[in-house]
């Protein structure tokens, strides 16, 4: 056994190998600070400090209505729509405050993109999901248009599947093509950020381990932040974890160090399952 | 192992337990050496190599820990079930076996300090030589069926404990008689005995090792099961 013959083995290196994230280390893609949302009179988000690291994967766990949902669309302006939503405090994308007056929200929702639980890919082929994004930038030659067609739909593990039936449409695809799909076309844009609301809910274990190697896999070129009921695909995918309840974020840290020790007794008790 | 580390469609998965199987392989390379120098620096008197034993617990008990950790992290966080739960479950068992033999082999080279110092014994290095080479025998093959996932290895390995025994029993029988005929001798005496008993417990857990294994690949607890029956078995599974 050639294992048993090497003399100087370098125990530090297989400790190193295996040490905790340490969110101090990472550099800063969005910092929230002392946010608070409010739907009409019900404070929603009851002021949330925490940063999301680049290129990494950060899961949002808590009990339904615990506001990490909010917390996720906070991100891209999505609760802009929402008549009755007030936030205060602040959201930096890098160094600009995202709810700064005169920012560019399409411009923001192209740099931070978003999927969505269900799958909605648009009634078009496979091929024109993908470049719609590229086409309302203005991007018209096909050379550019096929390329990054090709590149998104295998950054999304998604081309070996599909690549012989490109025109077909993608009402067609199975459950978890089409989410594959939807991230295809949210990453042919080139976003910096990708915001995940529990994407594999709708999908079938299989689908599931799928959407989930991508994801990281995807993390290698865009920071992700994901929302999830499922605490064990949290405790499987992501880097950083943060534990939400009712509108307070409880517990913020690396995803070994919060699944295996968690520091806040709140936090156990919802990942074993004794409360929530 | 192979077959069992690979082909889950999360890549990290595999990558996680394919790490955990090599550090598991690596703490196997480090205690089968130790136990095979404690017995060479007895049988030579070279405290020195002695003293290179007794340091190198320190990497078995990182290593020790290092896996611990390991398992514990792929538990929390992936759930693993059949197959890969057995491998979890089996390679943290079999660790502590590991862990031990190389206490074992420390206490070893401890009392070869202690003969050193005190003087030799008249007696025992023949039978601690043959049981040494038997364990670490046993160590290696043991190792080797895990990490070929080889049963009939594992089976064997488990058999020839039952030969260490014996030749152990043997040894203390003309050891004893050689003590009551000479009581000078006792006290190195004494320390050859826990030589050979050290060595006896090592078989043990190299055994136990084996069992863990068998669990692993084929889910059938053989713990209690007398080593004779091993084969008829897991035949059937």
């Amino acid at each position: 056994m050639s294992e048993a013959k090497t003399h100087s083995i370098d125990i530090s290196a297989m400790q190193r190998s295996q040490q905790a994230l340490r969110i101090e280390d990472e550099t800063v893609c969005l910092s929230v600070k002392d946010l608070h949302l409010y739907y009409g009179e019900k404070e929603a988000l009851k002021g949330v400090d925490m940063i999301i690291p680049e290129k990494k994967v950060t899961a949002f766990i808590g009990p339904s209505g615990c506001g990490k949902s909010t917390l996720l669309r906070c991100f891209n302006r999505m609760n802009d729509l929402v008549d009755s939503c007030r936030i205060t405090g602040e959201i930096n994308l890098h160094d600009s405050n995202i709810y700064e007056k005169g920012t560019d929200v399409a411009e923001l929702r192209r740099r931070v993109g978003m999927v969505f639980q269900k799958p909605n890919p648009f009634p078009k082929s496979i091929y024109e999901n993908v470049a719609y994004g590229l086409r309302i930038q203005g991007i018209n030659q096909k050379r550019v248009i096929d390329e990054t067609v090709e590149w998104a739909l295998r950054s999304a593990a998604l081309w070996d599947e599909v690549k012989d039936r490109l025109h077909e449409s993608a009402l067609g695809m199975s459950g978890g093509q089409q989410q594959r799909l939807v991230i295809a076309r949210t990453v042919a844009v080139k976003p910096e950020v990708l915001l995940l609301d529990e994407p594999a809910s709708a999908l079938d274990p299989i689908s599931t381990l799928k959407i989930e190697e991508l994801i990281h896999e995807l993390k290698n070129d865009f920071t992700i932040a994901i929302v999830t009921h499922n605490m064990q695909q949290a405790a499987r995918v992501s880097d950083y974890t943060a534990f939400m309840y009712m509108g307070d974020l409880i517990e913020f840290g690396d995803t070994n160090s919060l699944f295996t020790n968690p520091s806040k007794q709140q936090t156990e008790d919802y990942i074993t399952g004794r409360y929530g | 192992m192979k077959e069992l580390t690979t082909d889950h469609i999360s890549q990290q998965f595999n990558n996680e337990l394919e790490m955990l199987r090599q550090h598991f392989l690596t703490m196997g390379g480090i205690v089968e050496t130790q136990v095979q120098d404690a017995v060479q620096a007895l049988l030579d008197a070279n405290g020195e190599l002695a003293e290179e034993v007794r340091a190198k617990d320190a990497s078995v008990n990182e290593l020790d820990g290092l896996i611990d950790e390991e398992c514990t992290r792929i538990l929390a966080k992936r759930q693993p079930a059949a197959s890969d739960l057995r491998m979890i479950l089996s390679i943290s068992k079999a660790v502590s076996e590991l862990e031990r033999i190389g206490d074992e082999a420390k206490k070893i080279a401890k009392l070869t300090s202690d003969l050193i110092d005190g003087g030799e014994s008249p007696r025992g290095y023949v039978e601690i030589s043959r049981i040494g080479q038997m364990v670490s025998r046993m160590i290696h093959d043991s190792l080797d069926a895990y990490a070929r996932l080889d049963i009939d290895a594992a089976i064997k390995v488990a058999k020839k404990d039952r030969e260490v025994d014996r030749e152990y029993e043997a040894a203390l029988r003309s050891l004893v008689t050689y003590m009551m005929e000479d009581p000078r001798s006792i006290s190195s005496v004494i320390n050859v005995i826990w030589v050979l008993r050290s060595l006896e417990r090592i078989g043990d857990h190299a055994r136990h090792t084996c069992q863990h294994l068998i669990f692993m690949v084929k889910g059938v607890d053989v713990r209690h099961v007398n080593v004779n029956d091993l084969a008829d078995e897991v035949k059937g599974v």
